[in-house]
């Protein structure tokens, strides 16, 4: 897309799917200001005055424990963040995880960083953790997913806002935020600088749950061996470190439903990798 | 079938904002808990609001629909500045913070039962700010309500907020020790919270003649749903862990 003769998004990358990102940012940072400013007796009119809490699909998840055994929601927790987790889900069921790729402004502002990083490191950026380390580290979110779980079932209270960096990043003006969230969030940010979207890869609880659906979504990413010119750009371009080009389908647990490594974006071959449902047969190139 | 960008943009808006609308016509979208107390189900006052069960979410104006009390009243008697509908109460508690004696959400409480004439138990200490009293002893308030509201009555902080905070007035009974203010049964308390309080499961069964449900229910939300009387229970259980905790 161009305008005055200039690029407006990096050709060759999904540009759409920055639109979308900034437009559940911008919601998200309206809703907040918005609650704030409820509580001080104004409003902007026609936007909900809920509160992040209500609004967050993981806090559906953790409230699912409680809600089987006592019928109650968790503290602060409304229908609504149990209804955003179904909503969640079924989007996660068909398309993966597009929530993180596409929805979660705390994966887009890491992205924004990430812009940083790699006009400083260029190739290396993204690189830096040594590869063992990393596999290792890539099941770490699974170790949080069951903490949160854990604690917010015994103390019927949401114990992880006191660490959520995404609840900071909308709250760090008010009362409400808390120190061990903002730490996290300065130290996420940080971290951006070297890896993209390191909170995703490494902690985010709810990146965990749905991640798990990469397994067997409905529409998932697959290239065509037949066409495929084994440059390596899907993978290199694949803010997740994933081996694109050595799989025929997609179903690492950290895709994020990005397609940046499609045909669309950086492959540069047409209908090579693709967002399907189909088999892909040699006589589809 | 392949997708492209722009279709599966469509779709996450179309199923997210879909799927929110639906549910919103359904009626079951909430991002809140309903603003409105529980009634008094038995007795003289059925059918009326029960100002226990007021929360720190409510606001000035959630307070007026419920007990009719004007925001320009509940300003006055907390002696704010902000009289909006708007002002949540439990930003009361962050206004009197410096406070001895916790001015907050019980002390809405306190006001609303007597303003209104309502009943609350009383066996546990609320305070309320001087301004406050004033315009209570102006509504009908019966001997026992008049007792505990000059022995639960604190001076409106002084104006320069460096000034120290005055101690309470007419404070006739002993202060609070630390161990009885933070064992006390509240609407929020659950079964867990008295059972770590020392409590045993059978005890709480005798009292309540009914099994005890999962430790994490709030026994006020147990009572209710199993139409028994909270205040009752609540007395009864009060005195148990009391007793443990001696
Ligand atoms: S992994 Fe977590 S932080 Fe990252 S985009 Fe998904 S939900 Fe957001
Ligand atoms: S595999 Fe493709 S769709 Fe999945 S995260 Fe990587 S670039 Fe995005």
């Amino acid at each position: 897309m161009k305008l005055f003769g200039k690029h407006l998004f990096r050709p060759r990358s999904i540009w759409i799917r920055k639109i979308v990102q900034w437009f559940f940012f911008l919601l998200i940072t309206l809703i907040s200001i918005n609650h704030t400013l409820v509580e001080n007796g104004g409003g902007i009119p026609f936007l909900t005055t809920a509160s992040l809490h209500a609004l967050c699909p993981f806090g559906g998840v953790v409230t699912i424990y409680q809600y089987a055994t006592v019928g109650t929601f968790v503290q602060k927790i409304h229908e609504s963040a149990f209804i955003l987790m179904i909503i969640g889900f079924v989007l996660a069921f068909l398309f993966g995880p597009v929530f993180c790729g596409w929805v979660c402004p705390l994966g887009t502002v890491q992205e924004w960083v990430a812009k940083l990083g790699k006009k400083f490191f260029k190739r290396r950026y993204n690189h830096f953790v040594p590869a063992r380390l990393d596999n290792v580290l890539r099941y770490a979110r699974y170790v949080v997913l069951a903490w949160v779980v854990y604690v917010t079932a015994t103390s019927g209270t949401l114990i992880f806002t006191e660490y959520d960096p995404y609840f900071a990043l909308f709250n760090f003006w008010t009362s409400e935020v808390a120190v061990g969230g903002l730490i996290i969030l300065g130290v996420t940010l940080v971290l951006s600088l070297f890896v993209e979207r390191p909170w995703c890869k490494y902690a985010c609880p709810y990146g965990a749950v749905l991640g798990l659906t990469n397994l067997f979504r409905v529409f998932q990413i697959k290239r065509a061996e037949s066409t495929c010119k084994a440059d390596g750009a899907c993978s290199i371009m694949c803010p997740m470190n994933i081996p694109v080009d050595s799989v025929k389908t997609v179903h690492d647990h950290q895709c994020i439903s990005c397609l940046e490594c499609t045909s669309e974006a950086i492959c540069p071959v047409a209908k090579t990798v693709v967002f399907t449902t189909a088999t892909l047969k040699p006589q589809e190139s | 079938m392949t997708i492209t960008s722009k279709s599966l943009a469509a779709l996450i808006f179309v199923i997210l904002f879909g799927g929110v609308a639906f549910t919103t016509a359904m009626g079951w979208w909430a991002t809140e808990s309903t603003k409105e107390p529980v009634t008094f189900t038995e007795g003289e006052f059925a059918g009326l609001p029960n100002p226990a069960d007021i929360r720190g979410s409510y606001t000035f104006g959630d307070i007026e629909k419920s007990f009719g009390i004007p925001p320009a009243v509940l300003a006055q008697a907390f002696n704010i500045q902000t009289d909006g509908p708007a002002f949540a109460i439990k930003s009361l508690e962050e206004i009197y913070a410096t406070g001895e004696f916790e001015i907050g959400t019980a002390s809405v409480r306190l006001f609303a039962a007597f303003y209104n004439g309502l009943p609350l138990d009383l066996s546990t200490d609320m305070y309320l700010p001087e301004s406050a009293a004033v315009l209570l002893k102006e509504r009908t308030l019966t001997p026992d309500q008049l007792a505990y509201l000059d022995s639960h009555t604190i001076p409106n902080p002084a104006a320069d907020p460096s000034a120290p905070t005055p101690a309470p007035v007419q404070v006739t009974e002993s202060a609070p020790e630390e161990e009885s203010t933070e064992r006390v049964i509240k609407g929020k308390t659950t079964f867990r919270e008295i059972l770590d309080w020392g409590v045993t499961q059978e005890t709480i069964e005798q009292i309540m003649g009914i099994p005890m449900p999962n430790a994490l229910t709030t026994i006020k939300d147990y009572c209710t749903e199993k139409g028994l009387d909270f205040e009752t229970i609540k007395t009864a259980l009060q005195a148990e862990v009391d007793k443990a905790g001696q």
